[in-house]
């Protein structure tokens, strides 16, 4: 299952599913999820989805059944505008709030620090962009996001090599 | 020298562990005579004010909780509203986080240096540090002295030259820990740790596993 979360003003996701859907029979289940109108409100480190409500973040928004598809997908692809050569603000706070899948547990993993994570099954996570993106950075950010979800990355692409980001989700 | 410090956490100022070493920086500031003003992001209605002294000052410091490997979302919402200004405003960083070797927050950083140039201002450095998760649960007294290692950073923000000085590498501490360090500490995360999350969590008053699988996956139904 892939799973697309779209924060662009262009809405460059639906591009994306249409290049998805001509695969034909190789096209994987997928759902995409186009975050314009919905309230996501950012992280605030209030640590209750560790130590209160452990696995439940408490802010009541329209963020928990995102997280909730997150969860269960194979690939999550964050789709995104990029400023100051980083993903938008818009996706970061969907990032930023994924900590209820990992538990405040630690262990060590390759020789760092990690949390341990609440379940089994761990998404892998990718990025397409719009814009002037920082294609070194996002790429060392997105390897180090899905390293914190004992995952891996699948890679970052502009909107240009959208059908190369697609290939990969096949 | 006058710093404008902004607290770039999304938490509440009264819960923040950034407030805390802030306070802790302050400190070693005005031990050098060098004046402060503070400013916190978490409450958005100060966002005009706090863009004002970003505008009016050239001495600025930014400090924040590692989210994810970089920024939180908030402080990128509120940077995307900051005019561009020139290279006689210096921008320097603290970045602390909860993971405690230097090697975690150096994605982060490597944001950080890049970001001035996209303000148009000049970068001051960035002090790195981690192990900082639990300063908001302990007692005030306890918190003074977790904290105090960051008043010697302030002095030596205030000699002028940023985080750029020897000091100021090595405060960061070890970029991975030894071997038998890591095996002792995986042993205290299996056992003491576990206790003691588990403890603070009761006293929120939390009454199921911190491991609990709220949404068991049942991947089938997706």
């Amino acid at each position: 299952m892939v799973l697309l979360v779209d924060t662009t003003t262009k809405h460059i996701g639906k591009a994306i599913a249409e290049e998805l859907l001509r695969s034909g029979e190789n096209a994987p289940g997928f759902e995409l999820i186009d975050t314009t109108g919905m309230h996501i409100s950012h992280c605030v480190g209030c640590n209750y989805c560790w130590l209160k409500t452990p696995g439940v973040c408490a802010i009541q928004d329209d963020y928990e059944p995102i997280l909730r598809k997150m969860s269960k997908a194979d690939q999550v692809w964050l789709v995104s505008d990029t400023h100051f050569g980083f993903v938008s603000w818009q996706t970061k706070n969907i990032v930023d709030r994924i900590m209820p899948l990992v538990t405040m547990y630690l262990k060590f993993k390759d020789g760092q620090m990690r949390h341990v994570m609440r379940y089994d099954h761990q998404p892998d996570i990718g990025v397409i962009y719009t814009g002037d993106g920082d294609q070194g950075y996002l790429e060392r950010w997105c390897q180090r996001t899905a390293l914190n979800l004992g995952s891996r990355s699948l890679g970052v692409y502009s909107e240009s090599n959208g059908k190369e980001a697609v290939s990969c989700m096949l | 020298m006058h710093v404008v410090i902004i607290n770039g956490s999304p938490r509440v100022q009264k819960y923040s562990n950034t407030e805390r070493i802030i306070a802790a920086f302050a400190k070693g500031l005005s031990e050098k005579k060098t004046t402060f003003e503070t400013y916190a992001i978490s409450s958005r209605k100060t966002w005009d004010m706090i863009r004002d002294a970003y505008i009016k000052n050239n001495e600025i410091l930014i400090a924040l909780p590692l989210y994810v490997e970089c920024v939180p979302g908030l402080l990128l919402e509120f940077l995307q509203t900051l005019p561009k200004k020139d290279e006689h405003t210096r921008l320097s960083f603290l970045l602390q986080s909860g993971f405690a070797e230097g090697c975690q927050l150096r994605c982060g950083e490597a944001f950080l240096e890049k970001l001035p140039e996209y303000l148009g201002v000049r970068y001051g450095g960035c002090l790195v540090k981690g192990d900082n998760f639990g300063i908001r649960i302990l007692d005030e007294e306890k918190q003074v002295q977790v904290t105090k290692p960051y008043q010697a950073m302030g002095k030596l923000f205030a000699e002028g030259d940023g985080f750029f000085r020897e000091e100021a590498k090595k405060f960061t501490g070890p970029e991975y820990f030894p071997l038998p360090v890591r095996l002792m500490m995986g042993l205290v995360f299996k056992t003491l740790a576990k206790k003691m999350f588990q403890k603070a969590a009761a006293s929120w008053g939390c009454s199921v596993p911190l491991d609990e699988k709220v949404w068991e996956t049942d991947r089938k139904g997706y």
